[in-house]
């Protein structure tokens, strides 16, 4: 749930930085074009990492040992 | 060449479409168009007298001339800054033509040239006089005080006389007369010598007259300018007395020998006094010229100064142009320079409209033609890139230039770059630290870029959007490993383990339990300084790597099915494209499953064990590795993909590149017996302008069998590659544990300020020193090698040449 939810957050945060990217530099076909690729690639990398960290935490195997004195 | 998709193009992935342009210029209007082209920038120029030597080319003249003017713009230069003139910024003084300039250069030069001569025999001239009135003074001294011992011993002698008896006058007498007659004249040597060749020079006088001399010296104060070396020196001043003329001579060598300046003196008090004010008076007047002539050198350097730059600019387009000019070849008629170059596409309108203005500004009858010729040779790659995305252009080419449009890595780098090195980097308190010193430099960009920096500095100023990237990306990377100078925030709410039960026994040797959901955004800020946080992480992190790796080198193969389609390269879609992507992603894309399939599910199945019995028995039942339904079968189906891939990749390309060069020529076979002579003659560079190409079967099997042993062991090798992001990132977050737990918390142990204060001195020099600096270039590197090794050897050629315009904004400050 926690998963799907913030998926979407990244989704629309994605989103509104395309419109930002394409009503800031509004340069022609081409040039919003790589605006966008950039912005995507951005996203979709922020977005892997995110879930890997997420999803690894999700059902761990190992769990916290304290050391001594904490 | 139009892409047949209906994918609109994207600027900067592919490059600029080139034509190679010819333009006939007329010779009147000449050295105007070529001016106004390098004013424009935008046209490369081929070397169409590359068998001529320098010499044997036509405007050779004109570029000695231009050598000549700019050694005179260096002289003026290096006077200048013996002077302390500065130059001033470009001030738009009058235009003048290359010969005024030259004239003027001319004049300027000699002027400066005697003045100087002048100055130096003045100040010669100066020194010397000093010298002489140090001599006169001291040696007045001397005899001064020589003369009154000798009266005050005269008169003693005379009284004595007087006072003496009658009895031996006679004698006295006689011997007084004979004293007199048989007195030998002494003469005398008077001058300055260095202090430190005093001691020497004495000993040499001595043993040379057999100490038949007498010589007194006497230290000047304050340091002396020798004339002859101009330094200040220590000297003495000396007065050697010596008897005859082999003495004189002798004593005038050794002095030649110790480079003592001999000066003339008399004994004659009144002369003395004399030539005291003499030299005085000559001394006020060489000051006061000397003066002169250096304010007079002064102004004029400063009269320089104020069109200093301009010249040595308008200087250094001349010889550019004209070293352009010799680049172009007459026609028949030799009344037209002809020019062969590049040029991009979308340029043609601006150079039509540039050679037109030329023709009119230089009233010639017949304008410019501009005509554009086809050619099968390879246009040099040309990206419009801005100062952001120039940086990573850059990181690009170094590497090597892209092939003419091939699709350009730089799109995907100027984002996965500064990502990789982040989770190399993974600190946001690092991060901030690197966003703030590169925003420095990125508001101050205008006073930077017109300074001249160090090395080291200018490299870091050319690269600061990358850096800034970097940066921006290690805060998120930071907030993701939840590390601020190592010490982990519990930003996103509360950590999701907690104790077994209230008292915490087990806390230390069985461990928590996860009671919530997991932590929302990052690592659970629980782990830190936990004993098993070392695994966890270790596993995490290994397993991003693996993940980020594969989706990384699937992009680059990809890239090459864009290649493939915009070069409409049917053989390279079906019969590389395709079983690279089977055998890659049977494998690793396999795994990359699995591990998100074992997180999911939480199962315990070894995925080593799995793998590697994929391979070694494929038959064998999963059991306590079983992770889904149905795996044993889907294994045995990916490893016979993966199987039949590598043939498919090696085998039916070469016989289909043959099939294709046979049916591409199939009608040469036949040709004129006139030709075939042609063939064999002194033109064996063909390839130049696109002839007949070769094949060799051999060669092309070979090549292939190369490519594809290079991909299948590369895949295993790149997808292990990958692992430095792990070994990287742990080795950034231990060095930073370290220096906070054992520098920082080790002196507020302490409680006292002293040692605080160290302690914080010495944490602040570490995470700069080791951790900003080293680290930053270590990930750096690292990004890089990722890069230009795993990601682009899946698509990129690299095998092209930089578009390099004749441009007067791209002519470098060279200080020759």
């Amino acid at each position: 749930m926690g998963f799907i939810l913030t998926t979407l957050i990244f989704l629309v945060i994605g989103i509104i930085a395309c419109f930002c990217a394409r009503i800031c530099c509004n340069k022609g076909p081409s040039a919003n074009l790589f605006h966008l690729t950039l912005v995507i690639t951005a996203t979709v990398c922020c977005w892997m990492m995110w879930a890997i960290v997420y999803l690894a935490q999700m059902n761990p195997l190992i769990v916290p040992i304290l050391s001594e004195g904490e | 060449m139009a892409d047949g998709e209906c994918l609109p193009a994207m600027d900067l992935m592919r490059s600029e479409p080139m034509q190679l342009a010819r333009v006939i210029i007329p010779m009147e209007s000449a050295h105007r168009a070529i001016s106004y082209l390098g004013e424009l920038g935008l046209f490369q120029f081929k070397d169409l007298n590359k068998d001529k030597s320098p010499f044997q080319r036509t405007y050779a003249t004109q570029i000695k001339r231009c050598g000549e003017m700019a050694r005179k713009i260096r002289f003026f230069r290096d006077q200048m800054n013996k002077a302390g003139v500065t130059s001033t910024k470009l001030t738009y003084g009058s235009v003048m033509t290359l010969d005024d300039l030259e004239a003027k250069l001319g004049e300027l030069e000699a002027e400066l040239l005697e003045m100087n001569a002048n100055s130096e025999k003045l100040q010669h001239a100066y020194n010397e006089l000093v010298e002489y009135r140090l001599v006169l003074k001291k040696m007045g001294e001397v005899f001064n005080s020589a003369q009154k011992k000798a009266t005050i011993q005269h008169r003693e002698q005379e009284h004595r006389r007087v006072e003496g008896s009658i009895d031996s006058p006679l004698l006295l007498e006689q011997e007084m007369t004979t004293d007199s007659s048989k007195q030998v004249k002494l003469g005398y040597v008077s001058g300055l010598v260095p202090r430190d060749k005093s001691i020497a020079f004495e000993r040499i006088l001595f043993r040379a007259t057999r100490g038949n001399v007498f010589l007194k010296q006497d230290p000047v104060g304050e340091p002396v300018v020798d004339p002859v070396s101009g330094q200040k020196v220590e000297k003495n001043v000396f007065i050697v007395f010596h008897s005859g003329e082999r003495a004189k001579s002798k004593v005038l060598k050794i002095c030649d020998a110790f480079g003592a300046n001999r000066y003339p003196f008399t004994d004659d008090a009144g002369k003395q006094h004399q030539m005291i004010t003499e030299v005085n008076g000559k001394l006020a007047e060489l000051k006061t010229t000397i003066d002169v002539g250096q304010h007079h050198l002064v102004s004029v350097l400063q009269s320089i100064s104020l069109q200093f730059e301009q010249w040595k600019t308008m200087v250094k387009k001349e010889k550019s142009i004209y070293h352009t000019l010799n680049m172009l070849s007459f026609d028949v008629t030799k009344k037209c320079l002809v020019a062969e170059g590049w040029c991009p596409v979308f340029a043609t309108n601006q150079i039509q409209k540039t050679l037109m203005q030329a023709s009119t500004d230089s009233n010639s009858q017949i304008g410019a033609i501009f005509e554009i010729l086809h050619t099968k040779e390879a246009p040099p790659t040309y990206f419009c890139t801005n100062k952001f995305t120039a940086s990573f252009q850059e990181i690009v080419n170094a590497y090597g230039v892209a092939k003419y449009q091939e699709a350009n890595p730089g799109v995907y780098t100027i984002v996965t770059f500064p990502f990789l090195f982040a989770v190399m980097f993974g600190d946001w308190g690092h991060g901030i630290c690197l966003f703030l010193a590169t925003l420095i430099l990125i508001l101050r960009e205008k006073t930077y870029s017109s300074q001249k920096l160090g090395d080291i500095m200018e490299m870091a100023f050319g690269g600061r959007y990358v850096i800034i990237m970097m940066s921006i990306f290690s805060i998120y990377t930071g907030v993701i490993y939840n590390e601020c100078f190592s010490v982990p925030f519990e930003i996103f709410g509360p950590s999701a383990y907690a104790c077994r039960d209230p008292s915490c026994r087990d806390a230390t040797t069985i461990g928590l339990i996860k009671v919530r959901e997991t932590y929302p955004f990052g690592v659970d800020p629980i782990w830190h300084g936990t004993r098993s946080e070392l695994p966890f992480l270790n596993s995490l992190k290994m397993k991003m790597s693996i993940l980020l790796g594969v989706a990384q080198m699937n992009l680059g193969i990809i890239l090459s099915y864009f290649n493939a389609t915009f070069f409409r390269n049917e053989i390279d879609i079906w019969y590389q494209f395709v079983p690279q992507m089977i055998f890659l992603n049977s494998l690793f894309g396999y795994l990359s499953l699995l591990i998100i399939v074992k997180w999911c599910t939480g199962s315990k199945a070894d995925l080593y064990h799995v793998m590697i019995y994929m391979f070694l028995s494929p038959m064998d039942d999963l059991d306590d590795n079983q992770l889904f339904l149905g795996q044993k079968y889907l294994q045995l189906l990916l490893l016979f993909l993966a199987l039949i891939a590598v043939p498919w990749m090696l085998i039916p390309k070469p016989f289909l590149l043959k099939k294709q060069h046979e049916e591409r020529h199939r009608g040469e076979a036949y040709v004129p017996l006139g030709a075939l002579d042609d063939n064999l003659g002194p033109d064996s560079t063909p390839r130049s302008h696109g002839g007949h190409e070769e094949f060799e079967f051999s060669e092309v099997l070979v090549h292939q069998l190369i490519h594809t042993i290079e991909f299948v062991l590369g895949s295993v090798s790149n997808t292990a590659s990958y692992l430095r992001l792990w070994a990287l990132s742990l080795a950034h977050s231990e060095l930073s544990k370290v220096f906070y737990e054992k520098v920082l918390i080790l002196a507020w142990g302490y409680n006292s300020v002293v040692i605080l204060i160290i302690g914080i001195i010495v944490f602040i020099f570490a995470t700069v020193g080791v951790l900003l600096v080293m680290e930053s270039l270590s990930a750096f590197l690292h990004a890089l090698r990722l890069h230009w090794v795993e990601f682009q050897n899946k698509f990129y050629q690299g095998d092209g040449y930089r578009f390099y315009p004749f441009s007067f904004a791209l002519m470098g400050d060279d200080e020759e």
